[in-house]
């Protein structure tokens, strides 16, 4: 048990300096897409240092409270995830951040922010119930909740529920602002509403949701590594795969309105996989 | 003693209720009041830490109880034809007129000769129902003392009507008490219509056009639960020969094939419970509810009225566990969850938010009583506990709140946190209370996301609503939650004085309990609910399967473990909230508006032409043209009602 | 401590992440600057974003005629920024009025409102001044951390002859 616990504080000690590197990856793979020569690998590090040297500007404290609590739920469901822990208390935990995310964003009387968090919602909206259906399908699979009983199974969970994963794909993309379903805050230079929802988190503040989104997107790729659970290759494929996969429909897709979004591309499409799949295993 | 318990927490109320209406003293009112809640909170604390008994009650002030109990049913009803003879409505008339007609045939023809039946036998489930209803009610009453001098200095009265108002809530607490407390349906069923007429007096307690037209639909809502409830007790009778709800459990379990016959009752006993607990077709008449003081939406919503509907389907679950009829009650549950969820996203008024979530988490506790195993039991009881507490506590939040700014409007409440810190406060974390971990509502979903996923039938429908609907739960409480605290200025302090101290006792309380049992939620879960629910099991030989309380929140069956997780969040959120008062004065920056940004008073905005400030206006997504109440409550009526149709008419 | 400082302040020169704001410029500066941002030239390379926002941002790009009315606005925008930050003055409207120079409805170049750290002339100037002119400013920077030997003091607008003049001499 203690063995287990030092093991997951060891990952979640690492797990920034790996998503820090693959967000640099991330905007490296860009700028070639883009056919430009882009920063160096090690920019999101910088980024982030930087931004904690700065002078703090908060219009509203309980932004700063928002910050930090996002950092720790992150966090904590990252640790979970290291523990083999329950996959629905991951999702919760996770919830919690977003919503303090938003709950941040609105606090602050500014139009941007504000308007940011209203899209911020209706994006949760849009990858809840997917996420929701993807960890009922594991349940299904594996007879519980728990990462750790995933480990267990013989073949990998990608033949049995490969709709599942692509309706993953679908909340990983929302979940990770990345076009065609980035109309919250947005990564990169084409903003829209300034930048949303993390409009007026600022200085270190900023720093604190960048951590938190480094460690999400560990998390989101480890999540898709447990559907090839047998072999180290495979999940690193597997994840290898779905980054670039990710990279590649951010950079050729244009925005989507939410009424797109929400409707037909997320509850109609991805939970339309979900539904199929998880009928399909019930019969099987 | 346990008689004497008993008495304080079912006849107590009533008599101090005659009382205050008979001598109409504002002193006595605010000695007395506080001194019974109090007595009632310790003899319901009492009763539960006793466990589960049996008490016989043959006689009460030397009068037969039975007959007394029928006696009373009869003058009830004919009460209420007299109500509905002055409302002139023929609906509630001949409702009630038919309930007459089938008791007498109940007491007359079919039960005459029956042997006496155990008077009270609680189990575990009323035992924790009855400390919410004395509890949790009884800070509710304490905070009207309060509100409604506040409410009636609005009204300008010119007699108090507050002797009326409280000898009635005291009744309704008295009631809802002896509703759980009893093993005899047809004292049940008195209870029962008792509930009934006080949430028809306090929704029209304000006597206004709306309160009445509201509370009328109340009325005849709950009187078709009533006659459902008869027919029930009626089929009962007639199929099983007792009244005695321990008995029928017995039998009802003991049986290997539940023939149509047998459950048609138990349909019908869904319906008076679909009823009272408001679901979809009927939600209209919780929603018309909140018109009235906002003591009494608090009750109605959170401890006393919708829960004696889940009380009722909890108890009678396991006889009709395993069955076709059982599976569709969970699909209506699940149903009614997302369709109110919606309808909630769509709403901006606080009230109607909190009623919509009141019937969503209503309709989640059915969906776990539909699903029918131990674990779903489990999951059904504690939220009932928990939503219990919060939302009686965002009730309470919602009236100061209204008492302050003249609105229940949410986009009203922008800047509260400027103008009543901490009231805002409170509200926002009765908000977190409801919506996130590791307080007791999400372990409930949770735990009852479980048991959905354990169980066999029908679960992927069911699921899918669950899933949904649980996104549109976060949609509109995070929202609120954000506006609640939204303030251009970096901290606010509050300025003292200006709540009533009993307003200020009962939110503080219900706030610091609130918290304080959401920790110790897996203590309550381990302790409480879980034995109750074991017990219940175990008396009716059934099996648990499946029942693992809390297994699902490590794979470790050791509580000590859930303790860490929790630890570790509040020391991060204990932390982060001292970080955050740190931070200096001097950090004050106007938020970004284009470097236009002016603030007056609490708002931001610019300075337009000839120099005049136009603050910037923002406002919520409602959706209104998806979720909008014009849009689709008429299919959510018409799919519910299809739902009822199917399970009352399937069986017949 | 020392050590993470020292890497905030390294890290400080390596993502100056840009806000830019149009005091009314005929657009030509604009152009210019957004052109860095092309694959051409490609500023990201210094870790460079355009964030159009203040409050993440470190340095300030300012174009165009500062006039009476937009100086509150270019005000809030430098106060909006969280420290340490730098300013850039770009093309000749925004360093002394350029041609519409001490017209009644004008201020005289951004310097006259906020602290300038960097002017670069030009009407406009080209992308490669303007990516120089922000490198200069991450020097100026450095400079008050103590990192790097500052740069030649900048010149002020209406410094020309006198600077002429030393030049000849």
């Amino acid at each position: 048990m203690l063995s287990s616990i030092f093991g997951a504080l060891g990952g979640l000690i690492l797990a920034p300096l790996a998503g820090g590197f693959l967000s640099g990856v991330d905007r490296r793979l860009t700028a070639r897409l883009q056919s430009r020569v882009g920063p160096p690998l090690l920019q999101p590090f910088y980024d982030v240092f930087k931004l904690f040297g700065k002078e703090s500007k908060v219009t509203n404290a309980w932004l700063v409270f928002s910050a930090y609590v996002y950092l720790m739920s992150s966090a904590f469901s990252l640790f979970i995830f290291f523990m083999g822990g329950d996959l629905l208390l991951l999702f919760f935990v996770l919830t919690i951040g977003a919503v303090f995310q938003v709950v941040g964003a609105i606090c602050v009387p500014s139009p941007y922010s504000q308007v940011g968090a209203q899209r911020e919602l209706l994006l949760m909206v849009a990858y809840e119930p997917i996420l929701i259906l993807v960890f009922v399908g594991f349940a299904m699979c594996t007879g519980s909740f728990m990462i750790a009983d995933v480990f267990k199974l013989d073949s990998p969970l990608l033949l049995k529920m490969p709709l599942l994963f692509l309706a993953l794909g679908y909340a990983l993309t929302i979940k990770l602002r990345k076009s065609p379903f980035d109309f919250s805050a947005s990564h990169h230079g084409h903003q829209e509403l300034v930048r949303g929802v993390q409009t007026e988190y600022s200085g270190p503040y900023l720093a604190l949701i960048e951590i938190g989104h480094w460690l999400d997107l560990v998390l989101i790729l480890g999540l898709c590594a447990l559907f090839w659970h047998t072999s180290v290759i495979g999940m690193l494929i597997l994840v290898m795969a779905s980054l670039f996969t990710e990279i590649l429909i951010d950079n050729i897709t244009a925005r989507l309105t939410w009424q797109w979004m929400v409707q037909k591309q997320s509850l109609l499409l991805g939970m339309g996989l979900a539904l199929v799949n998880l009928l399909w295993l019930y019969v099987a | 003693m346990m008689n004497f318990l008993v008495f304080c927490c079912v006849v107590l109320p009533f008599v101090v209720g005659a009382t205050l209406y008979c001598v109409q003293s504002n002193s006595l009112r605010t000695t007395l009041v506080p001194v019974t809640v109090l007595v009632m909170a310790m003899a319901a604390v009492g009763l539960g830490a006793g466990g589960p008994f049996h008490m016989e009650a043959r006689h009460f002030l030397g009068l037969p109880l039975d007959g007394l109990f029928t006696l009373l049913d009869f003058v009830l009803l004919f009460y209420i034809l007299v109500l509905g003879w002055n409302l002139r409505s023929r609906l509630v008339m001949g409702m009630t007129a038919l309930q007459m007609i089938g008791l007498m045939y109940l007491k007359g023809v079919l039960a005459g000769h029956d042997p006496l039946i155990t008077g009270f036998a609680p189990d575990g489930l009323s035992l924790i129902m009855v400390i919410i209803i004395s509890v949790v009610g009884g800070l509710i009453t304490i905070y009207g003392l309060g509100y409604m001098d506040i409410h009636e200095e609005h009204q300008h009265l010119r007699t108090s009507r507050q002797p009326r108002f409280f000898a009635i809530i005291l009744c309704f607490l008295g009631a809802m008490n002896g509703l759980v407390l009893c093993n005899n349906m047809s004292w049940m069923f008195f209870f029962w219509e008792v509930t009934t007429l006080c949430s028809f007096f306090l929704i029209s307690h304000d006597n206004t056009e709306e309160a009445r037209k509201n509370a009328f639909r109340a009325l005849w809502m709950n009187v078709l639960g009533g006659l459902a409830f008869v027919s029930a007790m009626l089929f009962i009778q007639k199929t099983l020969g007792t009244l005695s709800m321990e008995i029928v459990l017995q039998k009802m379990t003991a049986l290997d094939i539940k023939s149509t016959a047998m459950l048609l009752p138990f349909a019908f006993l869904c319906l008076a419970a679909f009823t009272k607990s408001a679901q979809v077709p009927f939600e209209s008449w919780l929603c018309g509810a909140m018109v009235a003081p906002t003591p009494v939406s608090a009750l109605l919503h959170s401890a006393t009225m919708v829960k004696a509907g889940t009380y009722l389907l909890l108890r009678m679950a396991p006889a009709f566990a395993d069955t076709t009829m059982s599976t569709i009650v969970a699909l209506f549950g699940a149903f009614t969850f997302v369709g109110t969820c919606m309808l909630a996203v769509s709403q901006s008024n606080a009230k109607k938010i909190l009623a919509y979530s009141t019937i969503a988490n209503l309709g989640l506790i059915i969906t776990c009583v539909g699903i029918n195993t131990a674990a779903s039991m489990v999951a059904a009881t504690m939220i009932i506990v928990y939503h219990s507490v919060s939302k009686g506590l965002l009730f309470m939040c919602v009236g100061s709140i209204e008492q302050r700014i003249g609105s229940r409007d949410i986009e009203d409440m922008r800047g509260l946190y400027n103008v009543m810190p901490r009231t805002a406060t409170i509200t926002a974390i009765g908000i977190f209370t409801m919506l996130l971990p590791p307080f007791g509502m999400l372990i409930g979903k949770w735990m009852a996301i479980e048991a959905i996923a354990r169980a066999t039938q029908a679960m992927t429908p069911i699921l899918f609503f669950i899933a949904l609907g649980s996104a549109f739960t976060v949609f509109f409480w995070a929202r609120w939650a954000g506006i609640l605290i939204s303030s251009a200025n970096l901290h606010e302090y509050p300025t003292s004085g200006l709540q009533r101290p009993t307003v200020l006792f009962a939110l503080r309380t219900l706030c610091g309990v609130a918290l304080l049992f959401s920790f110790l939620s897996p203590m309550v879960l381990k302790d409480f609910i879980g034995p109750s629910v074991a017990g219940v099991y175990a008396r009716l030989n059934l099996r648990a399967e499946g029942f693992i309380p809390g297994a699902g929140f490590t794979g470790v069956e050791e509580y000590s473990w859930i303790y860490l997780l929790f630890i570790v969040l509040a020391l991060g959120a204990w932390l982060a909230w001292r970080v955050t008062r740190r931070v200096p004065e001097k950090a004050h920056s106007l938020p970004y508006f284009s470097g236009l940004a002016v603030k007056q008073g609490n708002e931001i905005g610019f300075r337009g032409p000839m120099n005049v400030f136009e603050p910037a206006r923002v406002s919520n997504y409602y959706l209104p043209q998806y979720f909008g109440e014009e849009k689709i409550t008429r299919a959510v009526d018409v799919i519910s009602t299809a739902f009822l149709i199917v399970l009352v008419g399937g069986l017949l | 401590m020392g050590f993470v400082e020292n890497i905030i302040k390294k890290s400080r020169l390596k993502s100056p992440w840009i806000v830019h704001f149009d005091c009314g410029s005929c657009n030509g500066c604009d152009i210019e600057v957004l052109a860095c941002l092309t694959p051409l030239y490609d500023v990201e390379r210094f870790g460079v974003v355009n964030t159009g926002n203040p409050k993440h941002a470190d340095v300030l790009l300012v174009t165009g005629t500062v006039n009476h009315r937009n100086q509150h606005v270019l005000r809030q925008i430098y106060d909006q920024m969280p420290g340490p930050k730098a300013v850039v003055s770009i093309g000749a409207c925004n360093l002394s009025g350029g041609v519409f120079k001490d017209s009644y409805n004008i201020l005289n170049g951004a310097h006259t409102v906020i602290p300038v750290d960097v002017f670069v002339p030009g009407c406009p100037p080209k992308p490669e001044a303007i990516i120089d002119g922000v490198v200069t400013a991450l020097n100026v920077l450095g400079a008050k951390m103590g990192l790097v030997p500052a740069p030649a003091p900048a010149r002020m607008p209406g410094d020309e002859d006198v600077l002429q003049g030393a030049e000849s001499a």
